[in-house]
């Protein structure tokens, strides 16, 4: 089997539950809140983390496999790492740094591998110098270059792009989706910031509490997550409960009763009738219904409500409401500062809107969990 | 000028700080990078030379390595001659009273080196020894440094242990600064100054190198 | 790169290791034999030591110390190969132990003193009559003895001061030296207003010119004999010093010092 494929359980002092492969030249990204355990997947793909039960293979080759009692030692492994703070050798010039991970036995050889590793990384010029007289880009791509030096046969990145500022950032992304093609070999990247992986990432991978919540393309799981509890690692706000009234099939639509609310979701056929199940909508799909310019869309799902909180960033405002008819969770939704301007929104005020059928996803119900702020009546 | 207790007290010093070397730069390395079961009691046991007078000190050693103890009587069985009272005896107690001074200095400089900067070793495909070598003493060299300069400095000056284990056996184990005490008892006021005024030079040169180091380790690793 | 600094530090290493381990060898090349003794020796025995390598070209090496202190390093069998004890029930404990070849020679019996040093509002009163006033009167705070415990010379200043009657009013008035010549240290030093210290110790000239002194009766504490012996350890010239410091030479020495053997003139 070519690729990664990884297998690690343990109850303390960090649970663990993962069960995941990535193919070559596979980018893998690993997402998930602050302390989840993604950083100590890749630890324990690198042999820095020993959990209790661990298989960890790579291209037919068996690193880790507990009940075997096998452990490869990690300078036996050839795995690229780079670190958070990059863990550059303070002592060691840049190009040092890149030649401390090449095992060519000829120092001239050693010299002008590294110094073309610098070169595929933009960093040409700057091998004499030390970390401390770089800046947080430049260290980052002698961590990469240092990495891609030991000609790894999986390349790790964890949160790499956190310690830069955002422009820099944005120049490191095209970077690595430069070099795509170059590498071969299986690459996880271990990240808190959605945008990040699905600008780069071929698969995404959920993890909370040390379980996978969901993998898949990075645009089906941000979307269609399948659970509430994915959906809100995801960012989704508006996730309420329902149940399913019945399915319709023209026009096709699948039918929720919600809290006495009859709304019209796009037709999603497995879910048998009267299960309870949770939905949401993003807040870009809920349509404000303008005073200015009434539309026909205004008769799909119509609530209205009366805005708790108005909160202006930039070019878009975020209200909340509170609905009428006694769902205790506020629906958020996005609308264009100049629209806002122009309909008078503002907290208090009273406005009604259009939720989007096509946009209504379905999931399994879950246990309810309030806000402080969303207490039942 | 007592020529031999100056270079009983050279020796005894720099074979100390030899034996120390492998031994602080062991032991400190396992303190720092490992968590363990015990760890507080082998770090307390480690600093108990510290604040142990040395008379207390002296006396363990002494019933520790006298000639009914088993050490010692191993030692004479093998040696023929007593561990107690003899220049080896002093180099075995020198090498116990100064284990705090030679490994709570590296501890703390292995211990400053980032968890990453290791782990980044590891992964470049450094071995243990190699990782050692290349990276991890080229970046806590100021703390071995001033745990060597602290040993001999320290031994230079020990008195109380030296006494109780070695007694003041001329050319054995009469130290400078045993000689000196000497020198007082014996009214040779002229002497003891003149010996007195040379342990503390030393003393004042290893201070201040041990100062200029110690700030070294803090700018490295910034 | 590395290989050059390894082998440089190895060179260094053994080079450090070779000078130290010389060092000790050194001193046993000599082979000089350990004469341990008690502190009230401390200048009498070096001129024995010189005479002795002027007439036969060989050395001793000389240890001072309390004689308790002494006594019991010989019991952790330090390497001492003659024991100059300022009280001879140590060497003659010694000798039923084991330790010693025989119960030994005395080489003198010793005197205590009171000296006070020069600006001392005590006088110079062996009888302590005037010790004893200046207790009354204040006139005295501190007074340096050896320690009884371990000093022979220590006991007998005890002695004396119960005989006078003085002890229980003194007692915490004492200041304890670790030897005899560390008691007399303190009773110059100015910090004491005298002390009760060995006759052969204030006979020397750095002593006495820095106070006075008079001997207190013998009849005041339990006499002060002195043996010296050889312990089981002997070599050679460790029996030739012993000879040597029985030899008139060696008893002209003593006697200049205040080590008079009983029977003997001054």
């Amino acid at each position: 089997m070519r690729g990664l494929s990884l297998e690690l359980r343990q109850e303390a002092p960090i649970p663990l539950d993962i069960a995941l492969t990535c193919a070559p030249g596979e980018l893998l990204a690993l997402v998930g809140p602050s302390g989840c355990g993604k950083s100590t997947i890749l630890r324990s793909i690198a042999g820095l983390y020993r959990p209790r039960v661990a298989k960890v293979a790579v291209d037919d080759e068996i690193w880790t496999d507990t009940s075997a009692g096998i452990r490869v030692a990690t300078w036996m492994r050839h795995v690229g790492m780079v670190f958070q703070s990059y863990g550059l050798f303070p002592h060691m010039s840049a190009i040092g740094n890149v030649e401390a991970a090449l095992a060519t036995p000829d120092p001239a050889e050693r010299r002008r591998r590294a110094a073309a590793l610098l070169d595929q990384v933009n960093l040409g010029g700057l091998e004499q110098r030390r970390p401390d007289q770089l800046s947080g880009g430049q260290q980052q791509r002698v961590a990469v270059a240092r990495a891609l030096a030991r000609e790894p046969k999986v390349l790790l990145l964890d949160e790499p792009f956190s310690a830069v500022d955002k422009l820099t950032r944005g120049r490191l992304y095209e970077e690595l989706a430069g070099m795509r093609r170059s590498l071969a070999m299986p690459i996880l990247l271990v990240t808190h910031d959605l945008d990040e992986a699905l600008m780069l990432a071929d698969r995404l991978c959920l993890v909370q509490r040390g379980r996978i919540l969901q993998q898949g393309r990075p645009l089906d799981v941000v979307n269609r997550p399948t659970t509430p509890e994915a959906a809100r690692v995801v960012g989704h706000r508006n996730i309420f409960p329902a149940r399913v009234a019945g399915h319709r099939l023209d026009p096709p639509a699948t039918l929720l009763d919600w809290r006495g609310r009859r709304i019209e979701a796009a037709l999603q056929p497995a879910w048998s009738v009267g299960a309870e199940v949770s939905w949401l909508i993003p807040p870009s799909k809920v349509v404000l219904h303008r005073r200015d310019r009434p539309s026909r869309g205004e008769a799909e799902n119509p609530v209205a409500g009366t805005i708790s909180s108005f909160v202006a960033l930039g070019d878009t405002t975020i209200s909340a409401i509170v609905l009428d008819g006694g769902e205790p969770r506020r629906l958020t939704l996005h609308v264009a500062r100049h629209a806002a301007e122009r309909n008078g929104l503002a907290a208090g005020v009273r406005i009604s809107v259009s939720l989007l059928a096509e946009a209504i996803h379905v999931m399994p119900a879950q246990r309810p969990r309030y806000r402080r702020d969303e207490v039942p009546r | 000028m007592d020529w031999d207790a100056l270079w009983l007290s050279m020796s005894l010093a720099v074979l100390t700080v030899l034996a120390l070397l492998p031994i602080g730069i062991g032991l400190g390395r396992v303190l720092a990078y490992r968590s363990f079961r015990g760890k507080e009691i082998v770090e307390a046991l480690v600093a108990l030379p510290l604040v142990l007078p040395p008379t207390v000190l002296g006396y363990y050693l002494l019933v520790a390595l006298g000639h009914a103890s088993p050490v010692g009587q191993l030692w004479h069985a093998a040696f023929g001659s007593q561990l107690v009272f003899t220049f080896e005896g002093l180099l075995v107690a020198s090498i116990i009273f100064n284990l705090p001074f030679a490994i709570q200095p590296i501890q703390r400089s292995f211990e400053a080196i980032p968890v990453e900067v290791r782990d980044a070793a590891a992964c470049c495909g450094m071995s243990p020894w190699s990782a050692l070598g290349r990276v991890e003493l080229p970046l806590a060299w100021p703390g071995v440094l001033t745990a060597l300069v602290l040993g001999f400095a320290h031994t230079l000056g020990e008195f109380g242990v030296v006494l109780m284990v070695g007694g003041s056996i001329p050319g054995e184990t009469r130290t400078i600064a045993v000689s000196i005490y000497d020198r007082v008892q014996a009214f040779d006021d002229v002497a003891a100054a003149r010996m007195s005024a040379l342990l503390l030079a030393i003393s004042l040169v290893t201070i201040a190198a041990t100062f200029h180091f110690s700030r070294r380790v803090g700018r490295r690793l910034g | 790169m590395s290989t050059l600094r390894s082998s440089a530090a190895r060179l260094l290493g053994a080079l450090l290791l070779a000078s130290g381990l010389s060092a000790s060898s050194h001193a046993r090349a000599t082979e000089a034999p350990v004469v341990a003794a008690a502190s009230d020796l401390q200048l009498a025995l070096i001129e024995v030591a010189d005479a002795f390598r002027r007439t036969t070209g060989q050395s001793v090496r000389l240890t001072f110390g309390s004689s308790g202190n002494l006594a019991r390093q010989i019991r952790q069998r330090a390497p001492f190969q003659v024991f100059f004890s300022a009280n001879e029930d140590f060497v003659k404990d010694l000798a039923k132990d084991g330790l010693m070849r025989d119960p030994g020679d005395l080489y003198g019996v010793g005197r205590v003193v009171l000296f006070v040093p020069a600006n001392s509002p005590l006088k110079a009163d062996g009888t302590l009559a005037d010790l004893a006033a200046a207790l009354a009167d204040g006139r005295l705070k501190k007074l340096a003895i050896a320690n009884p415990e371990h000093a022979p010379y220590g006991a007998r200043a005890r002695e004396a001061l119960m005989h006078a009657g003085l002890w229980d009013a003194i007692e915490d008035k004492l200041v304890l030296g670790e030897t005899v010549s560390q008691a007399a240290q303190f009773a110059m030093s100015g910090n004491t207003q005298g002390g009760i210290i060995a006759y052969s110790l204030a006979l020397s000239p750095r002593v006495a010119s820095l106070g006075t002194y008079q001997l207190i009766p013998a009849g005041m504490h339990k006499p002060l004999r002195q043996a010296m012996g050889l312990t089981k350890d002997a070599d050679a010239v460790a029996r030739a010093f012993y000879d040597f410091a029985k030899s008139p030479e060696a008893r002209t020495i003593f006697r200049k010092h205040g080590f008079v053997l009983p029977g003997e003139a001054s």
